[in-house]
């Protein structure tokens, strides 16, 4: 595991600080100072990252490549490859730089990987590989190019696919934006439009209004009515119309966001679900008769017939079924043999003592069960 | 879950089948009197029935009556009639009875109907009872059972349901049929209420015995067609025969004789004399009982504010109150 990037430490704030560092204001190979000329501009080159200010760049590169001023670097600079550092700190200029050469490299994507794991494991080697490259030693450094190096001949075509597939990614989502955009303006301009007509309408059927009142000899009353009913229609219409384009522009955008998703996983159907059983699996069916739809009954053919029997919900089936299952609804159970007397619970039975003592003591009590004397 | 399962989780089943046995265990020396009591009770309740609706249907009566008569025969298991007295108890029943059987009456009207009755006397002994019924108000009765089964014999037929070797031709098997419906029913309005076979039999036992008097044969055959497995058709033959003899002890048609009158009135003056005098009075314990209550509340209440009052003057004083003794 690498340790944290100098990215993450928090050293891109350091713009505050180059205010007041002197060295910010002088160039370290011609001393000019930011004092003597205001337009002093700091230029930086990727290979070696030594700062210089433009007219040194000028001064020394305009002729063709040349070694770095810079005492003891001695690296070759083009003047092409100046350019000014986006970040105050040089140091995470590199690691940016760097940062940006590997990924452009190892730009595998996470669909391409079967569990998550392999993934991650994939991530931190390729974030070992910059950490080497970034604070590595000499011999690492060489080490960590050379396998860029080997990665980026072995897989060219993987690469270059998936540099592809980025790029379209990019571009999809710019275009989504841009319909997003697009929709919204338009959306804004229909509004507008409408407006615009609802106005023009309802003045001109106010004019038309005027008109005919002037000219004919109607009842003003009806003339008044008939117009009101003709605005309402019209905005009504209007209204019908544009939900009906908003349904359509709904569907082309939907068709434009469909296109070439990648990495999707199919998705399976949801199982039905089974009607909910409110006895939860208990079997009601009757086991010594089959319930008919039908039965012959003198009885019934009152509540057949007459509708103020049914009028209610009354259902003759309901009938059917309860006196079936009452008929045969305990045939099978015998009392005698399941009701095996309990023992007697020894109770004192309040009212009836008294009533034994007032019959003078020659009854015997009954055993009953544990009751609150009401009285 | 077969039908005979659904059964067994009615409260009927679970708290008012007995076997005869400790039935009559329940009922000793004292319930036989009882026993007695409670058939006289149930004529009245037949003919106060009778009174009470008039305008009501024959069926509609019939199961009401039935049902009341099921309360006062459960609530008489654990209570003694020397104790509380048939006839207040079997107000409460019929009321009752037309809420369980869906036939509701206003209680003033219902009281006017019994006649010579105030709600009072109706409420008196509400509590008492539903104590009695275990708080259980479910009364399965055999008479819609016996409409099913005619239902099905009729549709056998006439062919509507297929019957493997049918003794009879459709139409004689019709006849029958609506003979024994007929009789049976007879025997589930009277003898099926004035015995015990609500206690010890399931409603679709009863009404099948009651079809075993009424046709023999005919329901041999539908036993045998319902039930083709041997042992469990011997055992349900052997316990409708039990519950048919049970029945047979009480005609429909019959009426008290002479003899049975002059002892149930006999009876009715002895339990006249040996009544409890404390529970005489239903309508007043209730009222006393609950004034009695709200009574003792208001006493604390106003003891409780007279002391808080006397503590508070006493604040007033440069040394404050004077300690309280402690009095336990």
């Amino acid at each position: 595991m690498p340790p944290r990037s100098r990215l993450g430490a928090g050293e891109t704030g350091t713009s505050a600080l180059s205010a007041n560092n002197p060295s910010d204001d002088i160039c370290p190979v011609c001393k000019s100072n930011r004092y003597l000329n205001p337009n002093l501009e700091f230029l930086i080159n990727p290979e070696c990252y030594h700062k210089m200010c433009s007219t040194c760049v000028d001064r020394i590169f305009t002729s063709g490549p040349a070694s770095c001023p810079v005492p003891y670097c001695g690296k070759t600079l083009r003047k092409k490859g100046f350019h000014k550092a986006f970040f105050a700190d040089l140091t995470v200029e590199r690691e940016v730089d760097i940062r940006k050469r590997v990924g452009a490299i190892f730009n595998r994507r996470q669909d391409e990987f079967e569990t998550l794991l392999d993934w991650n494991n994939y991530l931190e080697e390729v974030e070992s590989l910059i950490f080497d490259l970034v604070e590595g030693t000499r011999d690492e450094k060489v080490k960590a190019e050379e396998k860029l190096k080997v990665y980026k001949e072995g897989n060219r075509g993987e690469i270059e696919e998936n540099r592809k597939a980025g790029l379209e990614e990019a571009d999809i989502a710019r275009r989504r934006e841009k319909a997003e955009k697009e929709a919204a303006r338009q959306r804004r301009l229909a509004a507008y439009r409408e407006e615009e007509e609802e106005k023009a309408d309802a003045q001109r059927t106010k004019r038309d209004v005027l008109d005919r009142l002037a000219t004919s000899n109607e009842d003003a009353n009806k003339i008044a009515q008939h117009a009101q009913r003709v605005i309402l229609k019209k905005t009504s219409a209007r209204r019908n119309l544009t939900d009906a384009q908003a349904n359509s522009n709904g569907s082309i955008l939907d068709s434009g966001l469909t296109i070439n998703v990648r990495g999707l996983k199919k998705k399976e159907a949801p199982i039905m679900e089974k009607p909910y059983d409110p006895f939860g699996g208990v079997d009601l069916t009757p086991s010594h008769y089959t319930l008919q739809k039908d039965y012959d009954n003198e009885w019934l053919g009152n509540a057949k017939n007459d509708i103020r029997h049914m009028a209610g919900g009354y259902s003759i089936e309901e009938y059917y079924a309860r006196t079936m299952f009452e008929a045969f609804s305990g045939l099978g159970v015998f009392i005698e043999d399941e009701k095996v007397p309990e023992k007697p619970v020894a109770s004192s039975t309040i009212g009836t003592a008294a009533a034994v003592q007032a019959a003078g003591g020659t009854v015997n009590l009954e055993d009953k069960m544990e009751l609150d004397d009401v009285f | 879950m077969s039908e005979d399962e659904r059964y067994r989780t009615s409260t009927q089943y679970r708290y008012w089948s007995y076997t005869p046995d400790s039935l009559a265990e329940l009922r000793t020396t004292t319930n036989r009197i009882a026993a007695d009591r409670v058939r006289e009770a149930v004529q009245s309740a037949r003919e106060a029935a009778v009174v009470s609706s008039a305008e009501t249907s024959e069926t509609e009566n019939g199961s009401r009556a039935a049902t009341a008569i099921q309360y006062i025969k459960r609530f008489y298991i654990t209570n003694s009639l020397m104790t509380y007295h048939p006839t207040s108890i079997l107000k409460t029943a019929l009321f009752f009875a037309t809420k369980t059987e869906n036939h509701y009456f206003r209680l003033t009207k219902f009281a006017d109907a019994i006649g010579k009755t105030t709600p009072e006397d109706v409420l008196a002994s509400e509590f008492l009872l539903t104590q009695g019924l275990r708080f259980t108000f479910d009364v399965r009765h055999p008479f819609r059972a016996l409409e099913g089964a005619v239902m099905e014999l009729q549709a056998m037929a006439n062919g509507q349901i297929p019957a493997a070797d049918k003794p009879w031709e459709g139409r004689e098997m019709g006849k029958r049929v609506k003979d024994a419906h007929g009789k049976a029913r007879e025997y589930l309005k009277t003898s099926a209420l004035l015995t015990d076979v609500y206690f010890h039999f399931t409603p679709s036992q009863i009404m099948m015995a009651s079809l075993l008097i009424a046709d023999p044969d005919l329901l041999t055959w539908y036993i045998g067609v319902k039930l083709p497995a041997e042992p469990m058709r011997e055992k349900v033959m052997m316990t409708l025969e039990d519950c048919s003899s049970i029945l047979r002890t009480v005609e429909p048609t019959s009426q008290p004789s002479g003899d049975e009158l002059k002892e149930l009135k006999r009876l009715a003056k002895k339990l006249n004399k040996c009544r409890n005098p404390e529970k005489m009075d239903l309508v007043g314990l209730q009222r006393a009982k609950r004034e009695g209550e709200d009574g003792e509340e208001e006493k604390a209440i106003k003891k409780r504010k007279l002391e808080r009052e006397k503590s508070a003057r006493e604040g007033d004083d440069l040394f404050g109150p004077a300690l309280t003794k402690n009095e336990s």
